[in-house]
């Protein structure tokens, strides 16, 4: 009895400890957000997440890391800003360990920079082709065979083709014309045919573009009208979709694929947790719960094989995309390719003056950097 | 131990039954009710931050939009140097939160207005943001790039502006919060942007501190949270996908022991209203519990004294229902147990009677034969004594007696069979006088040795002439017991009254023996017809005096009671004989 006394007596007076929270910096969307604070919370893990928005994050990120203040221990980032930060030597390198995981080839890709792998991936994402079911595919993954399919179903539906007024989507059409998101493959006639092209879609095939920041809701309430016949986007909306089981997924030629990376700072106090925390958040069971609940294209080989039929076959559509240019300033040319692609949609100005104007801007970011 | 009572079982019953369930329900449904009061003040204290949130970023959008609008406007003509500085002075006139404007080209070149320092304008992304806070001279400020672009959507500039943020301290402080209650909004690194409260602003981060800071900016919406004391409802005003993403987090922080007051006070409130029907639900419940069982407890009694054999009707038993019908069957019960204890008394006195009658029989047999000798010597010497000699009265009177105690023991010989009631005797009398009349007149006789030791004068008074249904000897033997009982009764000498008159209607005869001695006390008058019942000193009497009179009356058709002598002194014995038809 007396014994057991000094234990609570001694239980009672030991100091309070709390292990020291892991500082997690993310970009995840809302539903992502409460799935992955559950997971941290469902393994118990001391976790102090922060969300950064995902239009903002790369200038965030790289303002907090070359402050190196209140540096976090593990960051979630786009595959597209790795290229600007492992230039800027802002990451570490992952664990061996870590880095001989079962990683698919296209999620290894995403990663690796120079040969090393900087990050862990996430998930893989792109664009692909969603049709129902029971729409006809195009024939072939080609634009030309897409637009045509989609023409052939014009007076069917409201709107046989779903673009958004995005670069990203404009990638396809500019590449079918030779041209790439890069300063140095802009210039020239076919990067103009591309936007043109890709310009002339929106009233004719492809809904009116909806106000700015709207686009995704929009997307998603023409698609459950059965407005659109072949909708052009990535697996980031179809988790959302009703009777996922009835859609048909097929790529695009040419389509850009990226994905999700989660890396650790170099200036993180606890690197050792943040990669710990990355494999927990990488690892089958997580995963799949992922894939399941968002559509999301598993990075680990073990969890692909085990993932819904929509995961695969988007992970099937992705698998002959092509990553965006592996540059620092990929990112940012964008920040000159959406204005350009809006004013020409709006008829603002032809292709030819604003491939015109893009083309100056890139080359001034290229010699900035 | 004694066992509970019935009233205690259905108390604990009623307790058991109902009251049990109504505090477990009763306590589920507080328990529940203040949840709910709970989440309402979370979800109140949501709905205040959302329309707050809601007014901080149109505030904020408002701005971007304007110099959004001016940003292009400047683009389609960036060399125009006064319509350049026009367009600020009516961007900083209309745009109240506006501190500073300056636009640089797209190298990062100052072009127009005042320097910004600590704006990367290099490095943004997807067309322009809205920066973190910054306290610039303690005040808080957030810079706002908007990227200005021209016609074909080429990179002319970038405006920039420094935006005031004390208007949301204005309008932290022009909300109406509830005691104790505070709101305080906070920039991406958790820096308190404003509070409500008077506190400076200050540029320490709340990050890693407050676990309600945490978790608004872990999360993309909005929730609530409860940890040390303080109920904090936080809502993430970062918006994920815009371009314009701003990243801060609005909170409301009330200490638990405010924000649940009225949810205190209803459970309380609830607690005693709840303890005060319960305790008048018992008091009703045991008040109605008494009343219920007070008649089975009157019924219980009544059955454990008729077991006890105290079979005497009591008070009636009153009750609802099937215990009313109880209780009237327990009174029938006991009515019959009463009639059937009679009836075995009865049956064991007959038997008694019957041995008696047995013995007396046999008696009255040895007897019989001695006596016959000495009624016939009596007559053979009466025979031998002329009229008028000295002895002649009292052979007379032997051989007399002699008769008599034959026809009494003829009689006992009479009641020792099986009794004849259906057929009276008939009694006769000489010619000229009634029977009553004789044998009043010959009772007087025969018991004057008694009387006269006893100091009584007998007073006898007749009046009924009619023929009765009884035999004389009977009749005598009936008076000749009552009277004999009367002067033993008169210790110190008194009046013996014998009467016989006609009773109303003539069809019976009543015949009254009274005496003014101490009388018989009302407990005994039931008693004292019964064989071998007497109240004299023992020795002195046999019990069978008055059992011999109500025997012979009763054979007769008639009946013997006792009561009260004249003016309420002595005794008086009325015996009703039927006339002759």
């Amino acid at each position: 009895m007396r014994i057991v006394g000094l234990v609570v007596v001694a239980a009672c007076s030991a100091p309070q400890s709390s292990p020291v929270p892991i500082h997690f910096l993310h970009t995840f969307a809302p539903a992502e957000t409460e799935l992955v604070n559950k997971t941290i919370a469902d393994r118990g893990l001391a976790v102090e997440a922060s969300l950064v928005p995902f239009a903002r994050g790369q200038q965030v990120i790289r303002e907090i890391l070359r402050a190196g203040h209140a540096c976090p221990d593990l960051i979630r980032i786009d595959a597209t800003w790795l290229p600007g930060l492992v230039a800027d030597n802002l990451l570490a390198e992952p664990p061996a360990s870590l880095a001989a995981l079962d990683w698919s080839p296209e999620a290894a890709q995403l990663a690796t920079i120079g040969g090393a792998l900087w990050g862990v991936p996430q998930t893989i994402d792109g664009l692909v082709v969603v049709r129902d079911a029971g729409t006809p595919a195009p024939a072939s993954p080609s634009i030309d065979d897409l637009v045509a399919a989609a023409r052939a179903q014009t007076g069917k539906l409201a709107h046989p083709l779903g673009v958004r007024v995005d670069a990203y989507w404009l990638v396809p059409w500019l590449r079918a014309e030779g041209a790439e998101l890069a300063p140095d493959r802009i210039a020239g006639g076919g990067a103009a045919r591309g936007l043109a092209d890709f310009a002339a879609l929106f009233g004719q095939l492809a809904p009116s573009p909806p106000p700015l920041g709207s686009e995704a809701p929009d997307e998603l309430r023409r698609w459950n009208a059965h407005e659109v016949a072949y909708w052009v986007t990535g697996p980031w909306q179809l988790g959302n979709l009703a009777g996922r089981d009835a859609i048909a997924v097929t790529p695009l030629a040419h389509a850009p694929r990226g994905g999700q990376l989660l890396v650790v700072p170099r200036c993180a106090e606890r690197a050792a947790d943040g990669w710990h925390l990355a494999e927990e958040l990488t690892s089958i069971d997580v995963e799949l719960i992922f894939s399941d609940a968002f559509a999301t294209v598993p990075t680990r080989r073990a969890a692909l094989a085990h993932a819904t039929p929509l995961a695969l076959a988007i992970a099937g559509a992705l698998a002959g995309a092509e990553m965006l240019p592996r540059s620092p300033i990929t990112p940012l040319l964008f920040d000159d390719l959406n204005p350009a692609l809006a004013a020409v949609v709006a008829g603002d100005a032809t292709a030819d003056e604003a491939i015109e104007g893009v083309r100056r801007g890139w080359a001034r970011l290229a010699g900035q950097r | 131990m004694t066992k509970p009572t019935l009233r205690w079982r259905v108390l604990v019953v009623l307790v058991l039954a109902a009251v049990l369930p109504t505090v477990v329900v009763g306590v589920l449904a507080i328990l529940r009710a203040r949840h709910d009061v709970e989440d309402e003040v979370k979800r109140g204290a949501l709905a205040h931050i959302r329309a707050l949130g809601l007014a901080l970023d149109d505030t904020l959008q408002d701005a971007r939009r304007t110099v959004e609008l001016a940003a292009a406007q400047w683009a389609d003509a960036p060399d125009d140097t006064r319509g350049t500085q026009l367009l600020l002075r009516r961007l900083r006139r209309d745009v109240p939160i506006v501190q500073s404007l300056s636009i640089v080209d797209p190298h990062g070149a100052l072009r127009f207005g005042d320097p910004v320092p600590g704006v990367d304008v290099d490095s943004h992304s997807f067309g322009g943001y809205i920066g973190d806070a910054v306290f610039a001279g303690g005040r808080p400020t957030v810079h706002l790039v908007v990227q200005a672009r021209g016609r074909t959507g080429e990179l002319m500039g970038v405006m920039v502006a420094s935006l005031d943020l004390g208007f949301v301290r204005e309008i932290l402080l022009g909300a109406r919060l509830g005691t104790g209650a505070r709101l305080i909004v906070v920039d991406g690194t958790g820096v308190p942007v404003a509070t409500s409260d008077l506190l400076p602003a200050s540029p320490t981060s709340l990050a890693g501190k407050d676990p309600a800071v945490d978790r608004a900016l872990a999360s993309t919406v909005e929730g609530t949270l409860s940890a040390d004391g303080v109920v904090s409802a936080y809502r993430n005003l970062s918006s994920y996908q815009s371009l314009r993403g701003v990243r801060w987090a609005i909170l409301h922080q009330q200490p638990e022991r405010d924000a649940y007051a009225l949810a205190r006070t209803t459970t309380r409130d609830t607690l005693v209203i709840g303890a005060v029907a319960l305790a008048l639900a018992l008091a009703l419940g045991a008040f109605f519990a008494t009343r219920l069982t007070r008649p089975l407890a009157d019924l219980a009694r009544r059955a454990d004294a008729i077991a006890a054999g105290q079979i005497a009707e009591g008070k009636p038993i009153h009750g609802p229902g099937e215990i009313g019908t109880l209780a009237q069957s327990v009174d029938e019960m006991a009515k019959r147990i009463a009639e059937r204890t009679e009836l075995q008394s009865a049956l064991a006195r007959g038997d008694r009677l019957a041995s008696v009658g047995v013995m007396s029989a046999q008696v009255a047999h040895e007897i019989n034969n001695p006596l016959t000798t000495v009624l016939g010597y009596a007559k053979f010497l009466l025979e031998d004594k002329p009229e008028g000699h000295a002895d002649r009265s009292a052979l007379e009177l032997i051989a007399e007696e002699a008769e008599r105690m034959k026809k009494i023991i003829g009689g006992l010989l009479e009641y020792a069979r099986a009794p004849r009631p259906s057929e009276p005797i008939l009694g006769s009398a000489g010619a000229g006088t009634s029977l009553p009349e004789t044998v009043v007149r010959h009772v007087g006789a025969l018991v004057a040795p008694q009387l006269r030791r006893a100091r009584a004068q007998l007073v006898t008074t007749v009046t009924a002439t009619a023929p009765i249904a009884i035999e004389a000897h009977a009749l005598q033997q009936v008076l000749v017991n009552l009277v004999q009982n009367a002067a033993q009764a008169l210790v110190d000498g008194g009046t013996i009254t014998v009467s016989a008159s006609p009773a109303p209607g003539g069809v019976a005869t009543i015949l009254k023996v009274a005496d003014d001695g101490p009388g018989i006390v009302p407990a005994d008058r039931g008693k004292v017809f019964d064989p071998f019942y007497t109240t004299k000193a023992p020795g002195t009497g046999t019990g069978l005096g008055l059992a011999v009179c109500k025997h012979l009356v009763a054979t007769a058709g008639g009946s013997i009671e006792v009561g009260d002598g004249p003016n309420g002194r002595g005794a008086e014995f009325r015996v009703v004989i039927p006339n002759a038809s």
